[in-house]
Parts: structure tokens; sequence; C-alpha cells
């Protein structure tokens, strides 16, 4: 699919070009699942509402004011994310001063917090499905240690006794296996189908 | 993009506006935005995992030493089953009645059987494997058949071991091997048959004491 410059989107998009809202969103939507996971801490359901709420506000200022400089279009988008996750985050915060755990058990969110749940389920079981299949404990540890214990892959050859070019192939493998598992488990498509704007 | 760059993004290295300029890049790139997510949800994955045990990361997984395994476990049954088939099985065991194959076995014990009309003597066989020679006519061009019975004084006759495809070592001998030590006391017959024909058995009679 051919990328199409912020400014072209801008200018279609303020002209009451539906299709360019599509393509923006299509463009768009990867990029800020990307920025807003490490803004979110986990928690998927959030991830979600703050894309769409992101996306919204950009569709909205180019179909009314505009931005200053459409050829900046994706750092404007970036930047309304980051803001909206801030925004999100001291609400929470300001939420979580005086908790009735009681109350927000009965008052919680059903769809986000299954949702949330499902995802980090959806991930776990991909993840296990791959240590299922991975041949030797050393590609295990090798992932463990890399992933979660943020350790330098120099080290982790020379401890292992591994040369770089084994490390890269084995991680290689494990990461284009991962993410076949998930797309064989609908992943993609549900991710695209969530975003019903 | 490079694979490094993803690498310390997913895993917070990068500083503050490095982290910027790498997100608004993946905003502007669909694919790479697709790459880099994998690589986050792979890792809280894994974090997920972990967080219940850390087995899954050093226990075993690998089916293929469970079905290696499985298969030597079942080899060594049925290697077992042959053995003790095997030890147990008529055809393995030392053998009652063989065919005469060396010299050797011709230069030990003999006995011979022959029908002689109006005899009242029945040949007796002696101890040990005895080379045992039947005289009659035979004809070199066929097989004969060669069966051990054994009778007891119901007269009923119980088989116990034949001999077939039995060439003639000439047109009046068929010779056979029978070990003796494996035979009860009691009489005994070797009912000879030519095969491929419908010729009757003869009968050749022995006791063994």
């Amino acid at each position: 699919m051919d990328f199409i410059p912020g400014g072209e989107l801008s200018r279609r998009i303020r002209e009451g070009d539906v299709s360019a809202e599509s393509e923006l969103i299509r463009q768009f939507e990867p990029g800020l699942r990307v920025l807003l996971r490490r803004r979110t801490g986990g928690d998927y359901g959030l991830l979600q509402d703050l894309v769409q709420e992101t996306l919204l506000v950009v569709i909205q200022r180019l179909r009314g004011v505009g931005i200053d400089d459409p050829q900046k279009l994706a750092a404007f988008t970036a930047q309304t994310a980051r803001n909206l996750a801030i925004a999100s985050l001291r609400k929470a915060k300001r939420q979580r001063t005086v908790v009735d755990s009681e109350a927000t058990e009965r008052n919680a969110d059903p769809a986000r917090s299954v949702d949330g749940v499902a995802a980090d389920l959806e991930a776990a079981l991909a993840v296990r499905a791959l240590l299922r299949e991975l041949p030797y404990p050393r590609d295990r540890l090798m992932l463990k240690r890399f992933y979660l214990d943020d350790h330098d892959k120099q080290i982790i050859c020379q401890e292992m006794d591994l040369t770089e070019a084994a490390f890269n192939q084995a991680l290689s493998r494990a990461r284009r296996r991962f993410r076949q598992i998930l797309e064989e488990r609908g992943f993609a498509k549900r991710d695209l189908l969530s975003l019903g704007l | 993009m490079n694979q490094e760059l993803i690498e310390r993004y997913v895993a917070g290295r990068l500083d503050e506006g490095e982290a910027d300029a790498f997100e608004e890049y993946c905003l502007a790139n669909p694919e790479v935005a697709k790459q880099v997510e994998f690589e986050q949800r792979l890792k809280a994955g894994l974090a997920q995992v972990a967080s219940g045990s850390t087995a899954e990361f050093v226990r075993s997984n690998n089916p293929l030493p469970w079905r290696l395994a499985v298969a030597a476990g079942a080899l060594i049954v049925v290697v077992s089953l042959l053995f003790v088939w095997n030890r147990m099985s008529p055809a393995h065991a030392p053998a009652v009645m063989a065919t005469v194959t060396t010299d050797k076995q011709r230069s030990g014990a003999a006995l011979r059987l022959a029908l002689v009309r109006g005899s009242d003597s029945v040949p007796a066989l002696q101890p040990g494997i005895v080379r045992v020679e039947i005289v009659g006519l035979f004809d070199l061009g066929f097989h004969y058949s060669v069966a051990l019975d054994r009778l007891d004084h119901t007269k009923d006759v119980e088989t116990i071991a034949t001999l077939y495809s039995q060439h003639p070592t000439s047109p009046v001998t068929l010779e056979v091997m029978i070990d003796s030590d494996q035979l009860r006391s009691g009489s005994y017959s070797l009912r000879v048959r030519k095969q491929a024909s419908d010729e009757d058995a003869l009968d050749f009679g022995f006791v063994k004491f």
C-alpha cells in the first residue's frame, strides 16, 4: 500500500474526502499502538481507547481548523497521542487517591478488563506455544535473558557460548514464529476490526 | 529500519528525544510499526509467562527426546518379546529332528530303519544325537516329508516334529538327525511321505528306552 504524505492527507480530509480519513487510520494506527503501548503499562483496553481517541481528535482537527504544518502530520498525531496518554495517566492517578476496592470491582467496565486481560493472554499463549516449539532449552533461556533480564547480547553470547550470528539467527527465528503464531490466532485481523471509527 | 534500533526502543534504551523521533518514524511507516509491535508483544508475553514461573524457560519441552524415549521403549519391548518368543518357539529350540547337513553328523551314532516283513523286533534309538537312516525305495526326483510321531498305549498319535522337502541321499536311503535326549521313553514312528503324490506314507517304528 502506498504511503500518502501528511500534506495531501490533511488537504483531502479538509475537503471532506472520507477515503482520506480511512487512509489516515490505516497509516497511523500501527504506529499509534507502538507509541501508546509504551505509555499504557500493558493495559490493552486503555491502549485501544487512546488509539481511537487520538485518531478522532486528529481527524476532527483536520476537518476543522487544520494544523499549522500539514507536512508534519505524523509529528502532530504522535504529540496528540502523548498528550492524551499523559492526561489519562493523570486522571487515573486522581482516581486512585481514594480507592474503594469493592466499589471499583462492582463498577468495573467488563469490556475493558476482559479486553485487557485477553490481550495479555493472547501474547502469553503465543509465547507459551513458541517456548514449546523451541528445540533447545538454550533458546528459551536466551529469550528470557534478552527480553526480560535485559542482558546485553555480547554477555549472553559469551556466557552461553554462542556466536553473535547464532544468537541473531535463533532470535530472528523466534520472532518470526511468534508473529506467525499470533497471526494464525487472528491477532492482526482482530486488531483491525477493533478500530471501529 | 535497523533491528538494533527497534530492540533498543522496546528495551527502553533510547533517550526521550530518540524515542520521540522513533515513534514519529513508526507513524509514518506502518510496516515498521507492526514489526515493533510484535517485538513489544513478544516481550510482554514473555513477561506474562515468567510472572507465573520461570519453569517454562528451563524445562525441556522439546518433544524429540520424549519421542526418542518412547521409540526406544517400544523397541526394547518388541526386541524382548521377539527374544522370548524365539526362545519358546519350536523353530529355534534345539531341534528334535533335523536334516543331515555335515559329514561329521554322518560319522556319529546311527540307527538304521527298514521295513522288514515278519520282523518282531523294534529298533531302539540310542541316547544323544543320532543319524537315522531310513531304508526304502526313494525317487530322487521328489521331495519327502518326514514326521516324527509318538505313539502312546491308547494308540493316540502325537506328532512331535515334521521335516519337509527332504531329499533322499540315494535311491534307497533317506537320512535325518534325531536328538534322542529330547524324547521321552516310548514308541515312535517316522512317517515318510512322498510330497506332491498320492502314495501312502511309510511308517518306520522305533522305541526310546
